[in-house]
Order: C-alpha cells, then structure tokens, then sequence
C-alpha cells in the first residue's frame, strides 16, 4: 500500500472530519473565483463608462480578498491540524517513519486543495454569472451579459490557490518534525493558567479607547491635535489606540471585571455561575487575540458597509441637493431654446412640472472679508432678483420665501461647511458692474439652492430694486430651468438636449448626477457588501470553530458535571450564558467602533448616515446572532454526546 | 437500620438479539443505613456496570433500584440529576476535579447548585476541610495538588451535601500506598463519625479491607459476601484474599 493510498483513504474514511476544512477552503475559492470572474467580465466593462475605475477598484480589493483568504485558510488549517495532532503522534508511535508521516499529511492536504479548487471553481461559476447581474443591477444598468466563463480568471484562482495549497501542504509536512512524540498526545491538554489583571492596565485599555474615539470625533478642520500630529499620522494613532485598548480591554478589563464577579460570592456561589464563569475567566486571556481579531473586522466590514450603503442611500438626495430643477442650462439662443422647449414637451415619457426663464447677473467678487478657508479671494455669484428667487421655492414646494430690502441679500450655497466656507451672515461684499459698484450685506444663508449647482454655483439673491438697478446698463444672463416628472429615467431626454446646447451653455440635469451616483456608490456597495459578506462570514466561522474546539475539551468538565446531578437544561443555559460573553463582547465593540467612525464621517460629509448605518448593523447583527444559535446548539450536541 | 438501598433481579444487557451479553444478572442487594461496603470482582465482572447504575449515569435493562426510597428507574433526566445531586456523592479513579475551580470551589460546587447560601456553604466547607485535612489547600488549583489531596477533594465534594449514599469507584486507584491509606482512614473516620453510607468499588483487597462488608461479583452476579464482624483488619484482608482466589481469574 502506497502512501498517496493511505492518504487518500483517510479523506475519504474520515470524511466527516475533513468536512470542516474542505468547506471553508471551497468557500474562500468560491469568493475568490467570483471576484476575479467579475474583474475579467467583458459584460461589466463594456457597459460601464468609467472601466478604467472600475478595474482599479477590483484590483485593490482582490487584493484585500486575497490576504484575507489566505489569511482564513490558514486559520482554518491549524484548526484542523490541532484536532489530528493525536492521530499523527499514533502513526509515529506504531513506527511509521517521520518522512513518510510527513509525506502522507502533505498529499492529503495537496488532494483536498485540488478537490477544493475544482469544486469552487465550478460552483464559483454559476454564482458569478448571479453576481454579474446583482453588480449591473445595483450600478443601475439594465443590460444583461451573455456570460462567458473566463479563462483569465480561472487561471488567476488555479495560481492563487495552488500557491496557499503548497503552502499549507508544507506546513502539513513540517507537522511531524515540529513537536515532541509526547506533545503530539498532550496537544489539547495544554494548561490554562489562572490569568492575572492589573488595574493600571485596564484603566489604561479604557484610556487608550478614549483616546482613539476623542481623536476620530475631532473636527478635522479646526482641531489643533490634528494640525500638530499631521493628517497622515492622526489617523494611524487613531487605528492604533483603537485595536490597542481593544486588545487589552478583552485581555485585562474582562479578566477583572470577571474576578469582581467572583468576589461576590452569593453571587459566584450560586448554581452554574460558578462554572460559567471560571471558565470564562481562564479562556478570556487566550481568547482575547482572536477577540480582537473580530471585533475590529466587525468594525471594518461595518465601517465599510454602513460607509457604501450610506452614499448609496443618499445618492437620490445629493443629485437633488446638487440639482433642485431636473434640467437647466444658460440660454443664449432664442431658436435653440424652443427646440429644446419642444423636444421636451413631445416627449411621453416625462411631463413638464414648470419651465421658467431667470435673468440673472453672473458677477465675479471679490470675498476677501469673508474669511473663508476653501474658496478662493474672488469666486464668481450668481445674482437672482427676490421676485424670481420666490417664484422658483415656491415651484420647489419649499417653504421659504424672502422679503429682501435694500442692500439687503442672502446667499444659496448648498456646499457650505461650518467653519470653511466663508461667513456670509453680516457681511459686506461689493458688487461691481461695468463702473459703479454696489455694497450688499448678506442677510440670511441658505443651506440649499433654487438654481442646479453645476450651471449657477453659488447663487445671490439681493432686493428687486437692486437687482434693477444692477441689471441697468448691462444684459442679463438668461437661465432657463425645467421641472419635470420621472426624471430618475431621462437617459435619452437628457442626451439629446445635451448635444443641442454648446459647452459654455453650462449644462446640468438631475439625471447626470444621479446616473453617475449610481453607478460610483453602486460599485462602493456592491464591494463593501461583497467583502463585508466574506468578512461576516469569516468572523462567523472563526468564533464557530474555536468554540467548537472549546467544546470538545469543555466534554469532560460537562461530564463531571453531569454526574455530579446537572441536569441538561442547566448545561444549555450555561453553554449559552458563556457564549454570549465571547460573542457579544466582539460585536459590541465592533459596533462601538464603527458608529465612532461612521459618525466622523457623517460630521465629514454632513449628511445623517443614521438610517443607512442603522440597517446595516441590524442586518449583520442579525446574521451574526444566526451564528450565536447555530454554535450554542453545535456546543451543546458536543457537550452531551456519551462518549460511547 | 434504616434500608438505603434496595435493588429487586436487576439485569443489564448489552447487544441486540442474536448477540446479547449480560453484563449483569439477577442483582439482588440492600444497603442498610451507616454501611461501608465494598464491591469486588475480576475485570469485566460488572462492577463498574453496577456502580454506573446505582449511580443513575446508566439505567439497568430490567429490575428495580430504590434508594432512599425512591425508585430511579422510573425516574426521568431531570429527576434523576436533581436526585444525584440531593441524595448521591461521588468519588472517581481520577478525581474529576474542575481544573478551572481551586479546591475550594470544587468542594462547595455541589451546594452552589442547590442555591445555599454563602455563608452556610463558607461554614459547611471549612467543616469539611478540617475532617479531610486540606485547610491548606483550599485556595489552590488542581493541578497544584497531589494525587492524594486532589483525591481528598474529591472525597469533601462528594459529602459536602451530606448525600444519603456515597458511591466511591476505585479512589485509591490512583494514588501511592501512603495517600491510598490516608483516604482510606477519612473514608472510615467519615462512616464511623458521620455514620454516612458508603459503597465503594475497588480491586485492591488491601482498601477492601477497610469495607465492613463485601460484595463479590463474577460474570456479572453476585457470588459471594463475607462480613468483618470483630476481625482485625489483617485477618479480614486474609479473608479477602481467599475469596478472590477461589474466584480464580485474576484481578
């Protein structure tokens, strides 16, 4: 009997085993492969405009998914050797050279690799082909691929995997020669100590916590802490801090808060208390590197998600904020302007809401004393009379007339930002046309604006009188804008308008913006929901395994147990108790992190991520919580099961 | 005295039809109150099979078994723990300690269970403690400890809620002649003190002799018993050793 058989006879006897290992390398080749398939897919580039990003995009992040795979199948292959440590050290003992033992672990490991990559590649490629048309769906394309397995991508996962397989395989090999006979059979036995907890250091986590978050929650423009540290390295302290005090909470401030627990002896005394915790207490110390693993990949994947998912669900309101009519451009030419009124109005697809002509005085000005950080000296305004200013809200359906008088103005700047933009309210600009110029004192700011960003920027509004008074002597800018219904579906309407106007007629449409939303935050989510997936399903099957291994070495304590006269509603209650610790504390402090920094970011953007950010911690929450049940009740069959 | 227990023709049967072993036969037995009996026998004579049921961890195929006047073999899973956890005291070959308890809170577990209060249960341990010798100790871990005391723990939680039998399986097995005699002399103290009824099984005629009475058991039925009455311990070891060598098959 050759070695190759005798490996391939304990897979195939010990199937049940290999189970484990074999699923979660298929499953990191079936997201892989999926990826990459969509890297490759001709359907996604020739469809999308902006290919060049896209490819960047699925570059940088193949390459996250690859580490991180490796990462898992790694992980998932020290899980599986540990169990076999017995097995292997039995080989040795009944004479089995170390060479061939080692032989045999490494063709077993190199035939489930190749079993592995068969299988992923194959379901890999009917789920691409879904993913395909999830990711043109999301971009908001309608075009459906004739879908091609590529072989660019088949050749990329065979390499990748090949590559990680060897490598474990090798490692697999060296397994025989890297311990002692004696550790072989004491593998799972090896002690766990009484662990220690000093307060300094769990203050101290507590402290390195606080900072990170007080650093995240700064604002960014006007905190000295960030000018002085510089905008590279804050960031890097923050992450730091953060995974730093994370660690040493679950390492220290757990232990302790655990032994206060057992200082309260009618509590600690009382039923399985006792055990629940104790065995909490010595895992914790050992537990707190994996811990931190998790938590800070829930942070991630939830940073990410929720970070995707909110442009995504914000994008409709942006395109608005940016554009409150659906169309609008400077007309200069009678004719064209009616070919335009014509083609818009001949079309069924949208009805016109309102169509209004504004004059308006594009003035350049000099803002020096408004102090601002981001604009420059002199911008260009847009001036509209009060008149046509409460015309247009009203069209708008907002309620927010004007009553200017005199020198009086307000300022439209939807892309004001507290602190660098410049301070409008109080003060005094002059405007000048031709050779008289006229003071204006800004009255009021208003965080939005009545005229589309792209063709008006910033937009004045002043008195009637002044504005008649500067119209005077000079022609006025005519702007023409269009309200009309359905424009989330204007491609073609906003195509052809756009190839009737020039470029200087400044052009924008509520459609564009949107379109290009879409297609931008689509690839964001599609991204972040595809990685937070494998990340969430990763941290879920890390936890699963290693309280799956907790479990088999927990058997003989629940045994005890058991004879001792502890019924088995009071090991489940206890296995449940126990497991809630060592899920929640990860996912609460996920969470933690990520509200930190998705709040940093909502202050960033000014914009409330509250409802994107809400449903993506409820969803992972959710599925998260699935794990929790599926382990306690896997712990429990462990924990239960005679060993006959 | 009061009958602790009492088993009526119990049987256990091991394999389906067609290949069926008994492991036990026609058991019939009755422990009375402030007995310390012992159980002998060849290996694979059934002792641990008997032990696992009058323990309640394993259920006879047919045949009663009434301790403390309640019949377990009706009984249902949850009964049955709170009934080991009331009414029976265990001490094993291999302690079965929990090695994440110090010793203390391995020999209180039993009363934290049953929801005593602190302070009764800081008062009961100490007690306990004393009689075992193990003051000392109480704030180790397991793996701190001998053999000898680890199986001295294991002795105060087996008692420590004052069980009406306490069912010892080999606990000398692991031990040195020095500790063995230690444990075996608490064991005694506790049954002539305490007047607590113990049962323990065991090969070894030298901690047999400690016993006040044996049971010995050959292919699975009882085969022979024989009392100490007012012999000396020598004389009764003697006695033992006769008996198992006319039991013949080793031991």
């Amino acid at each position: 009997m050759t070695l190759f058989s005798i490996a391939r006879k304990n897979i195939r006897r010990n199937f049940t085993n290999y189970f484990l290992y074999i699923t979660s390398m298929i499953f990191s080749i079936v997201i892989y492969f999926t990826f990459v398939s969509l890297k490759y897919d001709q359907t996604i580039q020739a469809s999308t405009d902006a290919s060049t990003k896209i490819s960047s995009v699925f570059n940088g992040a193949s390459v996250v998914l690859m580490i991180f795979v490796a990462v898992f199948i790694w992980y998932s292959n020290s899980f599986f050797t540990k169990k076999r440590k017995k097995e292997v050290g039995l080989y040795s003992l009944l004479g089995v050279r170390k060479k061939q033992i080692g032989r045999m672990l490494f063709y077993e490991n190199f035939i489930m690799g190749i079993l592995a990559l068969f299988i992923g590649i194959a379901l890999g490629s009917i789920l691409s082909k879904f993913f395909v048309s999830l990711l043109m769906k999301v971009m908001g394309y309608d075009a459906v691929g004739n879908f091609i397995i590529s072989s660019d991508a088949i050749l990329n996962t065979i390499l990748v995997f090949t590559l990680i397989t060897a490598i474990t395989s090798i490692h697999g090999y060296r397994l025989i020669y890297r311990f002692k006979l004696i550790e072989l059979f004491k593998a799972e036995k090896e002690g766990e100590k009484e662990p220690r907890a000093s307060l300094v250091i769990a203050a101290f986590s507590v402290l390195l916590v606080g900072i990170g978050y007080w650093l995240a929650l700064q604002n960014l423009l006007e905190s000295d802490v960030w000018r002085k540290m510089g905008f590279m390295i804050t960031p890097l302290v923050i992450l730091v801090t953060v995974i730093l005090g994370t660690y040493l909470l679950f390492n220290t401030l757990t232990v302790y808060l655990l032994k206060m627990l057992r200082k309260n002896k009618s509590h600690f005394w009382n039923g399985l208390n006792l055990i629940s915790t104790s065995q909490l207490l010595y895992r914790m110390k050992g537990n707190a590197r994996t811990l931190t693993i998790i938590a800070v990949l829930s942070a991630t994947t939830l940073t990410a998600v929720g970070a995707s998912y909110s442009f995504y669900y914000n994008n409709r309101s942006n395109a608005e904020t940016a554009n409150p009519n659906s169309m609008m451009f400077i007309a200069k030419d009678k004719t064209i302007s009616n070919q335009i009124k014509e083609r818009i109005s001949e079309d069924k697809k949208h009805n016109i809401v309102y169509h209004e002509v504004i004059p308006t005085l594009r003035l350049n000005v000099d803002i020096t004393n408004l102090n601002s950080k981001n604009s420059a000296d002199e911008v260009e305004y847009t001036i509209i009379s009060n008149e046509n200013y409460n015309k247009l809200i009203k069209e708008q359906q907002r309620n927010d007339s004007l009553s200017l008088k005199g020198n009086e103005a307000a300022a439209l700047d939807p892309t004001y930002f507290e602190g660098l933009s410049p301070k409008y309210v109080g003060s005094t600009v002059s405007l000048k046309v031709n050779d008289h110029s006229e003071d204006i004192r800004f009255k009021k700011l208003q965080k939005f604006n009545v005229l589309n960003l792209y063709t008006a920027y910033i937009t004045v509004v002043v008195s009637d009188d002044l504005f008649a008074k500067l119209v005077d002597g000079t022609s006025p800018v005519n702007m023409e804008v269009y309200k009309m219904t359905n424009e989330v579906d204007a491609k073609a309407l906003t195509k052809d308008i756009q190839s009737m106007l020039t470029e200087d007629a400044n052009f924008s449409s509520f459609y564009t913006d949107y379109a290009q939303g879409m297609e931008a935050s689509g690839l964001l989510i599609f991204m972040g929901g595809f990685l937070g997936l494998v990340f969430l399903a990763a941290t879920g099957s890390i936890i699963y395994f290693k309280q799956l291994t907790e479990a088999n070495m927990d058997k003989e304590r629940y045994d005890i147990l058991h004879k001792i006269g502890v019924n088995k509603k009071e090991v489940k209650k206890s296995i449940a108790r126990q497991n809630v610790f060592v899920f929640a504390l990860p996912l609460l402090a996920g969470i933690a992190h990520s509200v930190v920094a998705l709040t940093a970011l909502s202050k960033f953007l000014q914009t409330s991520l509250v409802i994107p950010v809400l449903i993506c911690i409820g969803v992972y929450a959710f599925i998260y919580i699935a794990y929790y049940f599926l382990t306690v009740s896997t712990y429990y069959k462990i924990v239960t099961k005679s060993n006959e | 005295m009061k009958t602790i227990l009492r088993t009526n023709n119990v049987e256990k049967v091991y394999g389906s039809k067609g290949n069926q072993y008994k492991a036990l036969e026609d058991i019939n037995l009755e422990i009375r109150e402030g007995e310390f009996i012992g159980v002998m026998g060849p290996s694979g004579a059934g002792k641990s099979t008997l032990l696992n049921i009058l323990s309640t961890i394993d259920t006879p195929t047919s045949g009663d078994i009434i301790i403390a006047d309640q019949n377990i073999v009706r009984m249902k899973e949850e009964e049955l723990s709170d009934f080991r956890r009331n009414k029976l005291g265990f001490i094993f070959q291999d302690y079965n300690l929990l090695d994440t308890l110090t010793v203390k809170e391995n020999i209180l577990l039993p009363l934290a269970l049953s929801k005593v209060p602190a302070k009764e249960i800081n008062e009961r341990v100490e007690e306990i403690a004393d009689t075992f010798g193990i003051r000392e100790i109480l704030n180790k871990y397991p793996y701190h400890i001998s053999g000898g005391q680890k199986q001295r723990t294991a002795a105060s939680r087996a008692i420590v809620a004052n069980p009406s039998l306490i069912l010892a399986d080999e606990p000398t097995g692991a031990l040195d002649s020095k500790s063995a005699t230690g444990l075996l002399e608490s064991l005694t103290a506790l049954n002539e003190q305490n007047k607590s009824t113990i049962m323990m099984v065991t090969h070894d005629a030298f901690a047999a002799s400690f016993c006040k009475r044996i049971l010995f058991i050959k292919d699975g039925r009882i085969f022979a018993e024989i009392h100490k009455m007012q012999q000396s311990r020598q004389k009764f070891f003697q006695k033992i050793v006769d008996v198992l060598v006319s039991l013949g098959g080793g031991h």
